[in-house]
């Protein structure tokens, strides 16, 4: 690999505040998408091989420059910082409903936690953990919500396909029996 | 649970009930404790337990004690169909009606489970996370290009109750006020604007106390922009400024004709 590649990738992340996604660095460092995975699965290596304080990671659909976990603790003696704030539980509840249900209204996500979650919800909008998708077609035309790159960025997840498989059953007043009917006609006739 | 001492109970009771997220967290925290089988979701125990531990309980928040209360009908509805006569020996068995409204309370019971569980998970995760520090704000000079992945309208709303919010700690407001702008004079205005430069702060299209009609038509303009697709806008974070940029594939057709109108500038009327 290239050494002057390396140096402008490293550089790249270094400098972002965000994760850099795979696009963006083939565009910059005007490379094929091979040689981009290729470069950043290189300085990776060279971090770890280099036992360096930074580590190259994927997270929210991008590549990102971050510390090492074990050297929290010398960080945080930095300023005395605290940990970072951690979400209460009805927020992550809220916010894995609302990863693997998406595009999901208020009502919904109230009927799988079994309370309201008026505050909840805009809590985790001031966060930017959620955010609208659009409105439901159908009475009242409730608002959907749907997570977002922050979401992935604070749980430190590469996409939703990290998250561990959820199999919600599906709600017994929709469609499914209908549909059946439909194909072909009244159940009875398997038995 | 009543076995605990005899004083000290109303206090701790309340502080573990508030610790349950709700009915249904409840519930399944009975089950658990009590052993008993979810599957089987025996009714008169579960009701009994449940009730039990409302009783122990004084609520604060309305919404909240809505929530539990609901459940306990729905609970005491299930256990009076068991109690009711019934011409057929079984005396454990709810009629048709009952017995849905049980499986559809077992599988809200199953589904928020694994809710819990994945919210468990997503809470280690983000310890984990917690941990591993990168670049919050970078030191880079101000972009030709913001890449823009989100502006809600929650976002642009805030942005604007924050605005105003400012607005009022300036002076008071005036008297006389020269009438706003049309949405499209001002719509055409951003477009002149973002003609020029690749993006326009939402402050710099008004004055230093800008009359609040102004300031409406001039949020207008900009969402009206976004729904067209011939701006787009972001922010940086909470109740910062609005960063208004152009549109990337601008398709002229649909919207020249009104900017084209208004491009005279102020001078609309004779």
């Amino acid at each position: 690999m290239n050494p002057e590649i390396l140096a402008a990738l490293e550089a790249l992340l270094f400098a972002s505040d965000a994760p850099l996604e795979l696009g963006r660095i083939v565009e910059i460092l005007d490379l094929p998408v091979e040689d981009a995975r290729a470069a950043i699965d290189a300085l990776r290596a060279a971090c770890e091989a280099a036992g360096r304080g930074l580590a190259v990671v994927e997270v929210a659909g991008g590549v990102r420059l971050v510390t090492r976990p074990e050297l929290a603790p010398v960080l945080l003696q930095l300023q005395r910082l605290r940990l970072k704030s951690r979400l209460s539980r009805a927020a992550v509840e809220t916010l894995a409903i609302i990863a693997y249900r998406q595009p999901i209204s208020r009502p919904e996500i109230e009927q799988l936690r079994g309370v309201s979650a008026d505050a909840v919800v805009t809590s985790l909008l001031e966060r930017r953990l959620i955010r609208v998708v659009g409105r439901k077609a159908g009475p009242g035309r409730p608002i959907l919500y749907g997570t977002t790159r922050e979401f992935l960025e604070h749980f430190g997840l590469r996409d939703l396909g990290d998250l561990p498989p959820f199999e919600i059953p599906v709600q017994p007043a929709e469609a499914e029996p209908a549909a059946v009917e439909a194909v072909e006609g009244p159940s009875a006739s398997r038995s | 649970m009543t076995a605990e001492t005899g004083e000290a109970t109303a206090t701790p009771l309340t502080v573990r009930l508030e610790g349950f997220e709700g009915p249904l967290d409840l519930l399944l925290h009975l089950a658990r404790t009590n052993e008993i089988d979810l599957a089987q979701l025996p009714v008169r125990q579960i009701t009994d337990r449940y009730l039990a531990y409302l009783e122990s309980t004084d609520f604060r928040d309305l919404d909240d004690a809505g929530a539990f209360l609901v459940m306990a009908a729905t609970l005491v509805y299930l256990k009076s169909k068991l109690l009711l006569p019934k011409p057929e020996a079984e005396a454990d068995e709810l009629d048709e009606e009952g017995e849905a409204l049980r499986l559809e309370l077992l599988a809200r019971l199953r589904a928020y489970a694994r809710v819990k569980e994945i919210g468990e998970w997503l809470r280690a995760q983000e310890a984990a996370w917690g941990t591993r520090f990168g670049r919050t704000w970078s030191e880079l000079p101000m972009p030709d290009y913001l890449p823009i992945e989100s502006v809600s309208l929650w976002d642009l709303t805030e942005a604007y109750r924050g605005f105003l919010a400012r607005l009022g700690r300036g002076e008071p407001s005036r008297d006389v006020e020269p009438e706003p702008p049309s949405l499209l004079a001002r719509m055409a205005e951003i477009l002149g604007v973002l003609d020029h430069s690749w993006y326009v702060m939402f402050s710099a299209l008004l004055g230093a106390t800008p009359p609040r009609p102004e300031v409406v038509v001039t949020l207008l303009a900009v969402l009206e922009l976004v729904r067209l697709q011939r701006a787009r806008a972001q922010q940086r974070e909470l109740f910062a400024d609005i960063v208004i940029e152009r549109a990337l594939g601008r398709q002229p057709a649909e919207v020249t004709a009104p900017v084209e109108e208004d491009e005279g500038g102020p001078t609309r009327e004779p």
